[in-house]
């Protein structure tokens, strides 16, 4: 984005002045861009580029705990870890929580925003509100729910129980917690998007809107054919920062359930985690940050990709 | 972490570690003061400044975990000023570390740092573990040093916590706050349910009957359990262990980190009585309960008899309203229950002084009197017997009955699980026991699946011990 900026910056300024010659205004413009960069790019590359390349090159050795010191095995531990039980089960456990969290979070946001999008007093304290949920660090809103979550005394059976429902054991019962955990995502993370909603409508061209009112489209078919079109870059974005946050953020199961009962709450990172701190295997730790990292880079590659489309297809 | 602050003050005191290193340093450095101390006020200060810094006090790390509460905590952090009051050669810093498994974690992670902390207060069964992985030290040559064995060091220890010290024949541990299962019940409820409150079920059999005439039921409902107990993994694993002991089993091999016995007729019996009390007799909530919600239903008279650590005494003291009483784990085949709690360990990568520093504050800490206060304080009994001759020990005792019969179960305790990737292969376990808590697996299958999980888990280790032949 700042390369545009700078080249189409200076492109006009060579209509100015034409008598420098092209391939040495090239370089210069690189060079300009290339230092303006630097900075950042050297923090990338020292707290994200080395440490990805490091994480490939520790998934091809073994240091088998115990055993006697580290050697190259080539694929073996992507092997392993494909072939481990635990892993498939905490990527499905993944994938459902992805889709168990990101479908209601984001239809909730939007529903929000479209409630609260005009800027009065009374949406702006609903506002507030609804995006206080975001503000709670994950883990304390775990250690919150962990309350809520109690069987027989916790605050959703004593409620539910007064509308004779019961028995139910939230975090326990391994149908029931990972839409617990699920239920506790929804709640931290809807209110974070709908503020990027909010924002998104604010630019949704009015006159379409009201070309559209007076065309008779109902407020569905305006929601449908004009709205909905137009928030497309702002849906990309809130999916692929929902999709980064369902594998890098399992602070509410490493303080409610550990991955249990029986790992039916295990997720990707929390796995990695216990590969490589209780069970001493960097190897196989490595190769499934390294898959998982691949994944998540595919996706976001997608997300992004279908967000500039999006985009040049509403320019 | 140890440091010398000669060596960050004084640039060339590199050449002077040797000359100035552990007692004869601050011998040397007093002797220098005195002489300098005449010749003037401005000069002795001077060298206050210098020699204060050679005369090397040694700083070390000391990581320590709090499993239950945050006023622990402030406890150890007295108890640490206290020794750095005590004397001068050593300062510790007592570094709050979380959890058993934070501890464990925080410590590895700083020693591959390069800044291993010189004592840390780990969970006794991490010890196979950590030597395995080469983090912790012997501490067979500092007992040298004082001219004495393990054997006559470990004799004033409970037995039972003999085999979670020592790792293939040499002390790596020092206990220092121990715990057992321990059955608790609500003694209102005994007498509402016709049973003698002062007659806690002593087998199996009377387990499960006094249970069922315990469970308070509203048709299908049930209004109050007659037993619960945690079943989140770490906890799960040491209370089946009990369950299993008390059958007659013995969970894992104390000898050799590469066996456990989960398919055996002990463990069966212990995983059916878990699946029967759930789903035939109905008198234990289906799924798993954490230990949180154990105690809170214990507290809200939702459930009549928990089991839990001998570490939660202090606490259900101060939080149980109704009146309780504690009891033995019932028995099958025989009274059995596992150790728990924490160890003093030393970290690898320390200097020579780090390391006696290390050694003389895991020695203070281990004192009878200092266990014992620490026993008083947390319901964690004291690891050493000479800690219950204490005159303040015996009025305590006399005062807490309750404090006495987990006292008294210490008769018949066994050693703590612990194995080649002790976390795993106990996990192994607890993933099964889970499935029968839900209703997913029977009890048969499931000691299967988990002995050949643990079997697969422990094989790497197996290959190069026991079966590694001429």
């Amino acid at each position: 984005m700042t390369v545009d900026a700078i080249i189409t910056a200076d492109v006009l300024d060579v209509a100015s002045k034409p008598t420098v010659r092209p391939r040495r205004r090239q370089a210069r413009t690189w060079r300009l861009a290339l230092s303006l960069l630097l900075p950042s790019l050297l923090c990338l590359a020292a707290f994200t580029y080395l440490p990805v390349v490091r994480v490939v090159i520790d998934a091809l050795y073994a240091t088998p705990h115990g055993g006697s010191g580290t050697r190259f095995v080539g694929l073996e531990n992507f092997a392993r870890v494909l072939a481990d039980s635990a892993f498939r089960t905490a990527a499905w456990n993944n994938l459902l929580y992805a889709v168990g969290t990101i479908f209601p979070s984001v239809t909730l946001a939007l529903a929000f925003a479209l409630a609260l999008w005009r800027s009065t007093r009374f949406n702006a304290v609903v506002r507030t509100v609804l995006f206080f949920p975001s503000l709670v660090p994950l883990v304390a809103a775990a250690s919150l729910f962990f309350f809520i979550f109690l069987p027989g005394v916790g605050l959703l059976d004593y409620y539910l129980g007064k509308l004779g429902l019961e028995g139910f054991n939230w975090i326990g019962d391994s149908d029931v917690a990972l839409w617990s955990i699920v239920g506790l995502t929804v709640w931290k993370n809807a209110g974070y998007y709908m503020i990027f909603y909010i924002a998104g409508l604010q630019n949704v061209p009015r006159d379409q809107i009201e070309a559209a009112t007076v065309d008779g489209a109902n407020a569905v078919q305006r929601l449908w054919y004009v709205i909905l079109p137009a928030l497309w870059p702002t849906t990309a974005f809130v999916v692929t920062i929902a999709l980064i946050q369902v594998l890098t953020a399992v602070d509410h199961v490493v303080v409610l359930t550990k991955g249990g009962p029986s790992n039916a709450t295990n997720l990707l990172l929390f796995y990695i985690f216990q590969e490589a701190h209780e069970n001493f295997d960097a190897g196989k730790a490595a190769a499934a940050t390294a898959l998982s990292v691949a994944a998540l880079l595919a996706v976001s590659l997608g997300c992004l990709r279908a967000m500039d489309s999006g985009a040049r297809h509403e320019a | 972490m140890h440091v010398f602050p000669a060596q960050t003050i004084n640039p060339s005191s590199r050449s002077k570690r040797g000359i100035f290193a552990g007692n004869g340093s601050r011998l040397t450095a007093k002797r220098v003061l005195a002489s300098l101390g005449m010749t003037g006020l401005a000069a002795a200060t001077a060298l206050v400044v210098a020699s204060s810094a050679a005369w090397a006090q040694t700083k070390i790390d000391f990581f320590f975990p709090v499993p239950v509460e945050g006023k622990l905590a402030r406890e150890m952090t007295r108890l640490v000023k206290q020794f750095n009051d005590s004397q001068k050669d050593v300062e510790v810093t007592a570094v709050y570390t979380g959890s058993y498994d934070d501890t464990k974690l925080k410590a590895q992670a700083a020693a591959k740092a390069g800044k291993p902390p010189a004592v840390v207060l780990m969970s006794a069964n991490f010890n196979v573990d950590l030597k395995i992985a080469g983090d912790i030290v012997s501490l067979e040559p500092m007992l040298a040093a004082e001219g004495t064995t393990r054997e006559k060091f470990l004799a004033d220890f409970w037995p039972a916590l003999h085999a979670n010290a020592t790792v293939d024949g040499e002390l790596y541990g020092v206990p220092f706050q121990n715990s057992t299962p321990l059955l608790y019940y609500n003694k209102e409820h005994f007498k509402q349910a016709g049973l003698d409150p002062d007659k806690p079920p002593r087998t199996w059999a009377e387990f499960v009957d006094a249970a069922i005439k315990l469970t308070k039921r509203d048709g299908e409902k049930v209004e109050r359990y007659g037993f619960m107990m945690p079943g989140t993994y770490d906890y799960l694993g040491w209370l089946m262990s009990a369950l299993s002991m008390s059958n007659g089993g013995r969970y894992f091999n104390e000898d050799y980190g590469g066996e456990v016995y989960y398919d055996t007729p002990s463990m069966l019996g212990a995983a059916r009585l878990v699946e029967d009390m759930i789903h035939k007799h109905k008198v234990m909530p289906a799924g798993v309960v954490e230990a949180g919600g154990v105690s809170t239903s214990f507290f809200a008279g939702k459930a009549s008899m928990v089991m839990l650590s001998t570490g939660s005494l202090s606490f259900i003291r101060d939080n149980m309203k109704a009146p309780y009483n504690v009891a033995f784990v019932p028995r099958n085949v025989r009274n059995a229950v596992p150790i728990g709690g924490a160890s003093l360990v030393m970290f690898k990568g320390q200097t020579e002084d780090s390391r006696r520093a290390g050694w003389k504050f895991v020695r203070w800490l281990s004192s009878p009197e200092i266990l014992g206060g620490w026993s008083r304080f947390t319901g964690y009994f004291a690891p050493r017997r000479s800690a219950y001759e204490l005159a303040e020990m015996k009025t305590f005792i006399g005062q807490h009955p309750d404090a006495k019969v987990a006292l008294d179960q210490l008769a018949y305790a066994q050693p703590w699980f612990a194995t080649y990737q002790t976390v795993a292969v106990r996990k192994a376990l607890e993933d099964e026991i889970q499935a029968v808590m839900n209703g997913k697996k029977k009890a048969e299958q499931a000691v299967k699946d988990a002995q050949r999980k643990a079997d697969e888990l422990l094989r790497p280790y197996v290959d190069q011990t026991a079966l590694k032949l001429p």
